[in-house]
């Protein structure tokens, strides 16, 4: 057997994959974005034709790959938890529906959270949905119950939900890929049949469809009550004390036991919803007390039907927000089985000096917007020219980091900066307020949900700077295209790209306009010019085009015309420059005495020149004629 | 063989990398190994920290107080995580000067070892800053107690090296002699 270090994305790609999917579509977004490069990767490996695509956003991408599985095709949809929030609309209503070949979602939350707004709990969504889910532990499991997930889906011609967390996403473990599980059977032959009553139900139709749904989770409970993905280990040891585990968790309760130098039984749930009762009855009906640890919320402990001896986060025993540590689940079974006269071993954690550590001043460096990012020379000039009197709604990307540089007063979610302008816009005016608004978004957000919002703000009159930050790719997440790159998912070229000034413009947009944030005179003049629109009696929203790649996808501008700098000896240490531009390559010196530029990350992008106001921030060249 | 280790730096300075690098050694070797790595936001620069587990149990994270090593590129790093580290446990540190005195004691008196190399500094004589965590993959692997074999690490950075394999072996030697001179002394 060869093994590889495989990343969890990856494994999950490969369940895919090697069990005969056809269509995968997808928006990026942490913990999930691996997944899709991942098919990419291994339907090359293996040979098998398979459609891939970055879609414009999840409902996008949810609804191309559910028409591929009405067609009879296998299909999967990836995307993280809040991008579910997006699919959700088509989420509940294929639900009722059905599906016809097997059809997956994966929506990967993201206990902590690590990287997202919320801590929502996708088997939650599905509970509410009526969409059963797979919840596997490790990335060999996840790559397992690909195949379990597209026969249940095909046998009860229902969409299912499988739930990763970042643990499980960005876990790497060592798995055997040699050739592949499945054979492949090559392409079906199918095609997509007219079927009123399910495809096209109207609402008498879709009561019929939802008895139906109630119907096919019953059985599906039952059928999991049964099934190998939910069982028992350390079945043999006698105690009052059980634990009902699933996800990452489940392989964290285990190391917590053998560290805590207790046996108790844990009751793997590999599928939370519809949870299966009959086993986890008689599984609760042996022990005077039960434990639930389950990322991100409770699904598991909420549907367990006499909890009267269960500990969980409803009864506060687990804590009711963050990520599910080893540190954490140790604490909550020492504390348990001590209550239940267990003798457990202390945490191997020394008290003291984790307690010292604690206290310590250590810095703490927040993420930064790269060195070289344009961002960066939008968001100052941005400052430059409205200073901290403006309102700036921002939007969801690395962008978001412009909260560091006070540029970002707001963030929601996808396309809500364009939103929220347009409402502070209507609220200001009630409450006399003539403060100016100035909206960041990116190029890729801005496709994904900004054009709506656009639309909207320009038919109701409101009155905005709209910033697009267009660096032509997805970089938060990975450098995925976006319907204005010319090539698609797998670098192939893309037939027809849009043009965002183009897009705007047909949004009904007055003011229109295409700026280089590195050339900050030009940018600051454009971005008063598009104030000027905002503000006079004909005008409206005006939206000015941020536009320079990201400065970590493409360096060839930099590259092509490199500005080295250098900090003169007149330097006083008066951290304008690291406090207004904060570029990671400018450090201020430990006795604050001067700053220094870090040569070892700086990129030669020059743009901090403008940074220092009193002129001590130089191109090298200068240095050496003034020498 | 059965390691834990924990890798830990900023942002930046190539963790998922240097991760890569050990986990693909031991599963040459024939172990198993389990990972957590760090995606996303906290690239941009904050704390990146690497778990790593062979021959371990299938939980992604470390138990804090467990750790059998700790490889850190960055002082405050090393000091920030130093409670994950088992007792007798080792770190490897990329610094010029020792930890934060206030630590000193403690590290005494759970046996911690601290082995320091300033491996940016020789990164830069080599000629790039980058190469700073494979210099030291191959200070930690020269300790007697990491059970990791150079070759089998040279061979991996072959492998997994893209258009720079030649600097990095570099690296990697200039890395393990230093530490051989340092941990024969």
């Amino acid at each position: 057997m060869n093994s590889q270090p495989i990343l969890g994305n990856e494994a999950i790609a490969i369940g895919i994959i090697e069990n005969g999917c056809r269509v995968v579509t997808a928006y990026p977004g942490t913990p999930s974005s691996e997944i899709l490069a991942g098919v990419m990767k291994h339907k090359k490996r293996l040979k098998r034709d398979v459609y891939t695509e970055w879609s414009i956003n999840e409902k996008v991408a949810f609804e191309i790959a559910l028409a591929a599985s009405w067609t009879g095709l296998r299909a999967v949809v990836t995307m993280k938890q809040v991008g579910l929030n997006v699919a959700s609309d088509p989420l509940f209503s294929a639900a009722y529906t059905g599906v016809k070949g097997g059809f997956v979602v994966i929506s990967a939350d993201d206990p902590g959270p690590h990287s997202s707004q919320t801590e929502q709990d996708s088997r939650l969504m599905a509970l509410v949905a009526k969409i059963p889910v797979f919840d596997p532990s490790t990335p060999a499991e996840a790559r397992e119950v690909i195949k379990d997930a597209f026969a249940l889906s095909e046998r009860y011609k229902i969409p299912v939900i499988l739930r990763p967390t970042t643990r499980l996403c960005h876990a790497v473990q060592s798995l055997s890929i040699d050739g592949a599980h499945e054979p492949d059977d090559g392409i079906p032959s199918v095609k997509f049949h007219r079927d009123p009553p399910r495809w096209t139900a109207t609402p008498k139709f879709r009561n019929l469809l939802h008895v139906e749904l109630n119907k096919k989770l019953k059985d599906i409970a039952d059928e999991f009550s049964d099934s190998p993905l939910n069982y028992v280990v350390n079945a043999s040891s006698n105690g009052t004390m059980g634990i009902i585990a699933s996800g990452v968790a489940f392989q964290t309760a285990q190391q917590a036991l053998q560290e805590l130098g207790a046996r108790v039984p844990i009751l793997k749930i590999g599928t939370p919803f519809p949870l299966p009762q009959k086993l986890v009855n008689s599984f609760c009906a042996q022990f005077e007390t039960l434990i639930v640890l389950e990322e991100p919320d409770v699904c598991i402990e909420i549907q367990i039907q006499d909890r009267s001896h269960v500990k969980g986060r409803l009864d506060g025993s687990v804590p009711g927000a963050g990520e599910l540590t080893p540190e954490v689940i140790f604490l909550v079974l020492s504390k348990a089985l001590s209550e239940a006269g267990y003798q457990v071993n202390q945490p191997p954690e020394d008290p003291e000096l984790a307690a010292l550590i604690k206290g310590l001043p250590l810095p703490v460096k927040p993420p930064r917007l790269c060195p070289g990012c344009s961002h960066r020379s939008a968001f100052f000039a941005m400052k430059r020219t409205f200073g901290p009197n403006a309102i700036y709604p921002g939007d969801i990307g690395c962008y978001t980091l412009g909260t560091n540089l006070r540029a970002v007063d707001t963030f929601v979610d996808m396309g809500a900066s364009i939103t929220m302008a347009n409402g502070f816009f209507q609220a200001n005016r009630l409450v006399k307020d003539e403060r100016p608004i100035v909206a960041t978004i990116g190029d890729s957000t801005f496709l994904h949900s900004g054009v709506a919002p656009l639309i909207n703000a320009v038919h109701t009159g409101a009155r905005f700077v709209l910033l697009i930050l267009d660096n032509h790719t997805t970089a938060m997440t990975g450098f995925q295209p976006t319907a204005a790159n010319d090539y698609l998912a797998d670098r192939m070229e893309a037939p027809r790209k849009v043009s965002i000034p183009d897009l705007v413009r047909a949004c009904g947009v007055g003011y229109v306009n295409v700026a280089d944030p590195y050339d900050q005179e030009d940018f600051i003049r454009t971005l008063k010019e598009a104030q000027a629109h905002a503000q006079s009696p004909d005008g409206g929203v005006a939206v000015l085009i941020a536009e320079r790649p990201c400065t970590l996808y493409d360096q060839s501008p930099i590259l092509e015309h490199p500005v080295p700098v250098v900090i003169t000896e007149e330097c006083d240490g008066c951290r304008y420059c690291t406090e207004a531009f904060e570029c990671p390559a400018l450090v201020l010196r430990p006795d604050k005495s001067r700053v220094d530029i870090d040569y070892s990350i700086c990129v030669d992008c020059g743009q901090c020149i403008d940074a220092c106001h009193k002129g001590f921030i130089i191109p090298k060249i200068l240095e050496i004629s003034r020498a | 063989m059965d390691i834990k280790l924990i890798i830990t730096g900023n942002g930046g300075q190539g963790i998922v990398f240097l991760t890569r690098l050990f986990a693909q050694t031991a599963v040459t070797l024939g172990h198993s190994v389990m990972v957590s790595e760090t995606h996303g936001m906290s690239q941009r620069g904050g704390s990146v920290i690497s778990h790593l587990k062979i021959n371990g149990d299938e939980a992604p994270l470390i138990l804090s107080g467990t750790a059998d090593f700790m490889i850190a590129l960055e002082a405050n790093e090393a000091v920030r995580n130093l409670a994950l580290l088992r007792r007798a446990g080792m770190v490897f540190v990329n610094a010029d000067d020792g930890l934060r005195s206030e630590v000193g004691h403690h590290l005494d008196r759970l046996n911690i070892k601290v082995m320091r190399l300033p491996a940016s500094r020789l990164a830069l004589e080599l000629g790039s800053a980058s190469i700073t965590n494979i210099i030291m993959a191959g200070f930690a692997a020269a300790h007697p107690a990491f059970d990791i074999p150079i070759k089998k690490m040279t061979a991996t950075v072959e492998k997994i090296s893209k258009n720079n394999a030649e600097l990095n072996l570099k690296a990697l030697e200039t890395g393990y002699q230093a530490g051989r001179k340092i941990f024969s002394a």
